[in-house]
């Protein structure tokens, strides 16, 4: 992308002032999104992210600085304000890069923008009329097929000078059911770490199907009860749990500073007896993964929790620096526009052997989670959130009548415990997950998971 | 500024689309984070971005780009005229040379680019320094932080429309932990403003610590249905929350629950919410919208009656009135609406009053899982919440965190009273503290 020349200097000169360490990230993205609801498509546009960042180390102190302008007077502009924001050592080292070519663990088949337009609005139209020829309560379907390629170099003053090219490709359906007074929603919005093959392998009919099945279900709906209840949350999108209750507080941005929940728990009991939980950035293809992160580490699969016992946080190099425990690749940003700070790749609840009828007929009077919706934490303190999207009462050891509209909270040094049953039926599905380096592509996962008590925020 | 750019590209799209618009944004900001009385981070940014959006045989296509030289803008016009060809959208797009907005209010200070970055980094070692001293029950100061910045937008069309703006800001937060027995909490307080002597770090600290501190020791609350204040902050959250609702485009497209209810009754008389670019206190404030169509102060809901909706030109010749200038774009995205400075306006009793008005209320002063525990197309909330009990008048504990829930259309019909603690929160929504008949409670 830089000629190898123009990069030495860029980080020969974030040097200068005595910087303990020196990163030059390049990236040059092409970015794809259609727009379609009202049976018509609305909005196309196509664009270019374009830009560098350079961030240099003193100590535990980072320092970043981003340009849209790539130029060797512009690089080098940047690089003397960041190595000028403090000031290190006398020992300026000169660096010498050596170009090493990472192995492509995610195969793409067909590049994103090699597919003519015209067959990803066949692709949308299909999964409009299966939506709207599910029920005649569905009233609107908004989608949004999105592609994008991002190219990126990485060179650092270890002499580290790495590139890598990702595609993604992801499909957001949302249909809204109404009838006449009320409106209801369901989603999907299947991806992968692919090209288009990934849209030749999804059917866009039980796609549009599904999305609409959910919002007719929860537009009869009644409303779910308020209390503490006995939840089986199932598996795919359900892992939300897991990421917000505690994969964020794994990170060593939290954990550095001492504002985790899991602060000096290494070792120890965490959560229940057989719950494993891993970050893994190597599953071929999947939303989250990598083939290397973007401080320029091979990615990893990254064991967090076995049985019960904490084993490892997610580390990026002064999540490292700060907290001594070994980088595990989960340097991650969105763009060139972030900083990289320790993220989540694709974190999930491994399986384990309870029967799901078995978990269903245990519980009296509770709440089945068919689906989840988003989330989010506060890592210091551990409290929680996640919503219920497709949700039923349990009665009497059976799924009973549908209910919607709750939000369920609870505290993830807490939660983590109270997981009783675990599941043989693990699955993931994807997201995109804010924190202090923007939002990246993230898979929450897991098989479903009985909690003996959380509140459950309904209105009955 | 960015001649030359804007030349090429009018050049080379002149002959080959009925009309092209083109949108720049350029600017560069500053932050500072401490810990432990050290710069954790100091991020500098210098970026730009240019959209167009053409119109070619009545369709409109977009592109854009963060690289800027003369092949890659002929390529983005290219792109956007092809990207036209697909689109079946039938409402009619017009671009004119709109009037321009005389009076705006100031939204630079020149005096605030000459702030020294020692200065900076100081205040922001200020507020981790004080927050620590405020109280010995603070185990942790995750966030102190300052950041600023100065932003450029330039938009010209065919028509022979050309508006610029220049703006800068400045704000700071800190955000505290602190625990007792087994319960942590966390306060933040933040300040956005043009004018460096308004930050009061000691202020701001103790603020976040008398935040957290409060709502330690928290009992847990009997679930069911209680009379709910929403303190002015919380209110102005459930408020932009929900503010799609006002979105004409979302109603033209199904979306929203006010479609057909202009000139009805849809809120207690007590409210009266409304949209001003052009308020002097907002940082949403500006002359002329991402159409340069010219801004306004529009009424949204007047005593309670729904008045107009929140409109582009597209919208609003849909309908048949007026766009209120709340087009909305940056460079990478598509033509849609957006409020600007979105306020309920204040009432008249003072906020201890309104807990007086039931023998047992609940206050709110902390929501989470806006984007996930609220529905805006259906109006229906479940959020976390945390907050305190009041009895007879008197704030008697603090709860554990429990659930809120209800719909945000049933909530404005059940507002009971408005207090008259205006304030902005640091997404110029603005809001007072509000006391709401009943809702739903769970914990």
């Amino acid at each position: 992308m830089l000629n190898e020349n123009i990069i030495e200097k860029v980080i020969d000169k974030a040097l200068s002032n005595g910087a303990d360490f020196a990163e030059l990230f390049v990236e040059n993205t092409f970015n794809s999104s259609i727009a379609f609801n009202d049976n018509k498509t609305k909005q196309n546009i196509v664009g270019n992210d374009y830009g560098a960042g350079v961030r240099v180390f003193y100590g535990h102190t980072a320092i970043y600085a981003f340009t849209n302008d790539l130029s060797e007077e512009a690089l080098l502009k940047a690089a003397d304000a960041v190595s000028k924001a403090a000031k290190g050592g006398d020992v300026v080292t000169s660096i010498d890069l050596t170009k090493r070519d990472i192995t492509n663990i995610h195969k793409v088949i067909i590049p994103n923008n090699t597919i003519a337009k015209k067959e990803k609005i066949d692709f949308i139209r299909k999964v409009n009329e299966a939506s709207r020829g599910y029920n005649n309560q569905i009233s609107q379907v908004d989608i949004r097929f999105m592609e994008k390629n991002q190219h990126v170099m990485i060179a650092n003053s270890e002499g580290l000078h790495v590139e890598d090219n990702r595609n993604y490709s992801r499909v957001y359906v949302s249909s809204i059911a109404s009838n006449g007074t009320e409106k209801q929603v369901g989603g999907e919005g299947p991806g992968r770490f692919a090209g288009y093959e990934f849209f030749n392998s999804i059917d866009p009919v039980e796609l549009g199907k599904e999305t609409a099945r959910v919002a007719v279900t929860m537009l009869n709906a009644d409303y779910a009860p308020s209390g503490k209840f006995p939840v089986v949350i199932d598996n795919g999108f359900g892992g939300v749990i897991f990421h917000e209750a505690c994969g964020h507080s794994l990170e060593t941005t939290a954990v550095a500073k001492g504002a985790s929940v899991f602060v000096g728990k290494m070792g120890k009991k965490i959560a229940f007896d057989k719950l494993t939980a891993i970050d893994d950035g190597t599953m071929p293809n999947e939303w989250g993964s990598e083939n290397i992160d973007d401080e320029g580490m091979e990615t990893k699969k990254t064991v967090l929790i076995e049985n019960g016992i904490l084993k490892s946080y997610m580390v990026d190099k002064m999540g490292s620096l700060k907290t001594g425990f070994a980088r595990t690749g989960s340097g991650r940003r969105q763009s060139y526009k972030f900083a990289p700070a320790s993220r989540m790749r694709n974190t999930y609840i491994a399986n384990g052997n309870d029967d799901f009828n078995e978990m269903i007929a245990s519980i009296d009077e509770g709440i089945y989670a068919a689906k989840m919706g988003g989330g989010s934490v506060s890592p210091g303190t551990g409290n929680f959130n996640f919503s219920i999207g497709e949700g039923y009462m349990i009665r009497n050891g059976k799924i009973a009548e549908p209910v919607r509209g709750a939000t369920l909270i609870g505290n993830g040094a807490d939660a983590l415990l109270k997981i009783s049953m675990i599941s043989d039926n693990m699955e993931m599905a994807q997201g995109m997950c804010g924190s202090v380096s923007g939002s990246v592509p993230t898979n929450v996962g897991q098989p479903a998971i009985k909690i003996d008590e959380i509140i459950v925020g309904g209105r009955k | 500024m960015y001649s030359k750019e804007f030349e090429t590209i009018f050049a080379y799209a002149k002959d080959k689309t009925d009309d092209i618009e083109i949108l720049l944004s350029a600017g560069n900001s500053f932050s500072v984070k401490i810990n432990e009385q050290n710069v954790e981070s100091f991020n500098y940014a210098d970026s730009k971005g240019i959209g167009v959006r053409i119109i070619t045989g009545g369709k409109v296509g977009y592109a854009y780009t963060e690289k800027f030289d003369e092949e890659t803008f002929k390529r983005i016009v290219d792109e956007a005229i092809e990207n036209a060809k697909y689109t079946e959208d039938d409402d009619l797009v017009i671009m004119e040379n709109y009037p321009e907005n005389k009076d705006c209010p100031n939204v630079y200070s020149k005096e605030l680019d000459k702030v020294d970055v020692s200065d900076k980094i100081q205040l922001a070692k200020d507020l981790e320094k004080y927050a620590k001293q405020a109280d010995e029950r603070v185990f942790n100061v995750p966030y102190a932080m300052y950041a600023d910045g100065k932003s450029y937008s330039r938009i010209a069309n065919s028509k022979g429309l050309d508006r610029e703006d220049t703006q800068n800001y400045a704000y700071s937060y800190v955000g505290v932990l602190s625990a007792e027995k087994d319960d942590k909490r966390m306060g933040m307080d933040f300040l956005i403003t043009r004018d460096f002597s308004k930050f009061d770090p000691k202020k701001m600290a103790e603020v976040s610590v008398k935040k957290s501190t409060d709502l330690l020791n928290g009992l847990p609350v009997n679930s069911g249905k209680y009379p709910v204040v929403f303190n002015n902050e919380m209110m102005a959250t459930m408020l932009a929350t929900f503010s799609s609702i006002f979105n004409a485009k979302s109603v033209q497209e199904g979306r929203s629950l006010l479609k057909g209810k202009i000139g009805q009754k849809i809120a207690d008389e007590k409210v009266t919410i409304v949209d001003d670019s052009l308020h002097p206190e907002g940082f949403s404030t500006s002359a002329f919208d991402s159409e340069g169509y010219p801004t306004e102060k529009t009424v949204l809901i007047e005593k309670g009656i729904l008045k107009t909706y929140l409109h582009n030109t597209i919208t609003a010749r849909k309908d048949g009135v007026r766009s209120t200038g709340n087009a909305a774009r940056g460079y990478k995205g598509t033509l849609g609406i957006s409020t600007s400075n979105f306020m309920i306006e204040a009432g008249e009793h003072k906020e201890a009053d309104l807990f007086n008005k039931h023998d047992s209320i609940i206050e709110i002063v902390s929501l989470q899982g806006m984007h996930s525990g609220a529905n805006a197309i259906s109006g229906d909330f479940s959020l976390g919440a945390q907050g305190f009990l009041w009895e007879n008048g008197k704030r008697k504990h603090s709860l554990k965190p429990f659930t809120v829930s209800g719909n945000f259309l049933q909530m404005l019909s059940d507002v009971e009273a408005i207090a008259d603690n205006f304030n902005f929160d640091i997404s110029s929504n603005g809001a007072s503290s509000v006391l709401i008949k009943e809702l739903n409670i769970s914990g």
